[in-house]
């Protein structure tokens, strides 16, 4: 391989050793979730109490897993290895089932009025409520505190800066309506106090409310940007686009303030392939534009790559293979 | 007669007691309790933009986190969407 790596992946792991949270992210089909798959295997074959999480809407740990993941909870694969892979459409309609039992109650009514009905209803069309669901289940996890390290395989790059910004622009409304609620609160109160008039019985809830809605977006905006404790790692393959990709996503991390940890250059053909006789020219074409493509994020991204995993022979599926995986990233 | 009364004077007291306090509220306070408590309606009505706009196609915050106010707004909400959308004209102005 004409790349070099100068500090791979198990050498950030040892000198950053308080790092908890392991992020995946780079465009769609690159191989984000066999990395993470891979790192997750690594550290739980240390020892280590491990969970990968998928928060790609195409989740496919079940697939690189041969288990059924999906909807099911945490899944242990090996000795401390779990993974989740949440089912966003089902945890949505608990949540609003969960919302009408909560008015059912607090208004002691049997039906939901029919515009609060519709407008439960029409929420769970929204996209923005399945990204939102599965990051509330991430935030739910790593709250939880149950595992030693967590990975996830991140959304492809649009959704997962579309993410990060949906944390900081929310962080910014419930602020305000925090505002709005306690001005509100004291006209009531000075109302009450005065002229006896007015109830504050819910005030306290609905600020209540708000505070841990806040509180979800905060931890998620705090740990991105928390580079003793989080880890981000962008995978990308030889090719133009994901080249260009990468170098956006790596400026809008910047502008969001997000430090990425580290490059991983997947599926690279060997390039020993291209002199072995009976080797198709159409295979040799590859190779050649490959190592191209190679030399350019070498020079561009230098210092930032962490990795360089090869074409496998086979699909990376099954823990066999992802152990394999395991060991070229990081070393066996 | 005496004994039957005697129960009327703390009624009374009660009555000129309540005129007082009536009259004293109206004059010094009842202009404090209404401008707070119009405030207190725009701070609603603002909280309730905010929170269930996409009610009324301003979407703001995503539906699963306005979900999660929507069961303290019940019963506000019919209130708050007449008053958003009702007609205005000039005369609006002068309340």
């Amino acid at each position: 391989m004409s790349a070099a790596v100068k500090a791979g992946m198990a050498d950030y792991f040892a000198s950053n050793s308080d790092v908890k949270y392991i992020l995946f992210g780079g465009k769609g089909g690159l191989g984000k979730t066999t990395l993470s798959a891979a790192t997750a295997y690594w550290l739980a074959s240390r020892g280590k109490r491990v969970c990968v999480f998928s928060t790609d809407p195409q989740a496919s740990l079940s697939d690189i897993f041969e288990r059924k993941i999906f909807g099911q909870g945490e899944v242990e694969l090996a000795a401390n290895l779990y993974a989740v892979e949440i089912d966003a459409d089902r945890r949505i309609a608990e949540y609003q089932e969960e919302i009408r039992k909560k008015i059912k109650d607090m208004y002691k009514m049997e039906t939901i009025p029919e515009e609060v009905e519709d407008y439960i209803n029409s929420s769970a069309a929204e996209p923005a409520m399945a990204e939102s669901a599965t990051f509330d289940a991430m935030v739910e996890l790593m709250t939880a505190g149950k595992f030693e390290y967590y990975v996830f395989d991140m959304m492809p790059h649009g959704h997962a800066i579309r993410f990060l910004g949906m944390a900081d622009i929310l962080d910014q409304w419930v602020e305000k309506i925090v505002t709005v609620r306690k001005k509100a609160g004291e006209y009531g109160e000075a109302a009450t106090v005065i002229g006896s008039k007015g109830s504050l019985a819910q005030e306290d809830l609905v600020l209540k409310e708000l505070e841990y809605i806040r509180g979800r977006l905060d931890f998620v905006s705090t740990m991105v940007r928390d580079r003793k404790h989080t880890a981000f790692f962008y995978v990308l393959i030889p090719e133009l686009m994901p080249i260009l990709d990468t170098r956006k996503a790596l400026e809008m991390f910047r502008e969001f303030n997000v430090t990425v940890s580290g490059v991983v250059m997947n599926q690279v053909y060997p390039r020993e392939l291209k002199d072995q006789p009976d080797v198709p020219v159409f295979l040799k074409n590859k190779i050649s534009s490959q190592q191209e493509y190679v030399q350019q994020i070498q020079s561009e991204f230098g210092s930032l790559i962490r990795g360089i995993v090869p074409m496998l022979d086979r699909e990376p599926k099954g823990l066999k293979m992802i152990s394999k995986v395991a060991d070229i990233l990081y070393g066996s | 007669m005496g004994k039957k009364e005697a129960p009327k004077e703390p009624k009374k007291q009660s009555e000129v007691t309540k005129a007082a306090k009536g009259f004293f509220y109206g004059m010094a306070l009842h202009g404090m309790v209404t401008y707070a408590l119009r405030l207190r309606m725009h701070m609603e009505n603002l909280f309730m933009l905010i929170t269930m706009g996409d009610m009324l196609g301003i979407p703001v915050l995503p539906p699963y986190y306005s979900l999660r106010l929507l069961p303290y707004a019940v019963p506000s909400l019919k209130t708050w969407k007449q008053t958003l959308l009702r007609d205005r004209d000039i005369t609006d102005s002068l309340y």
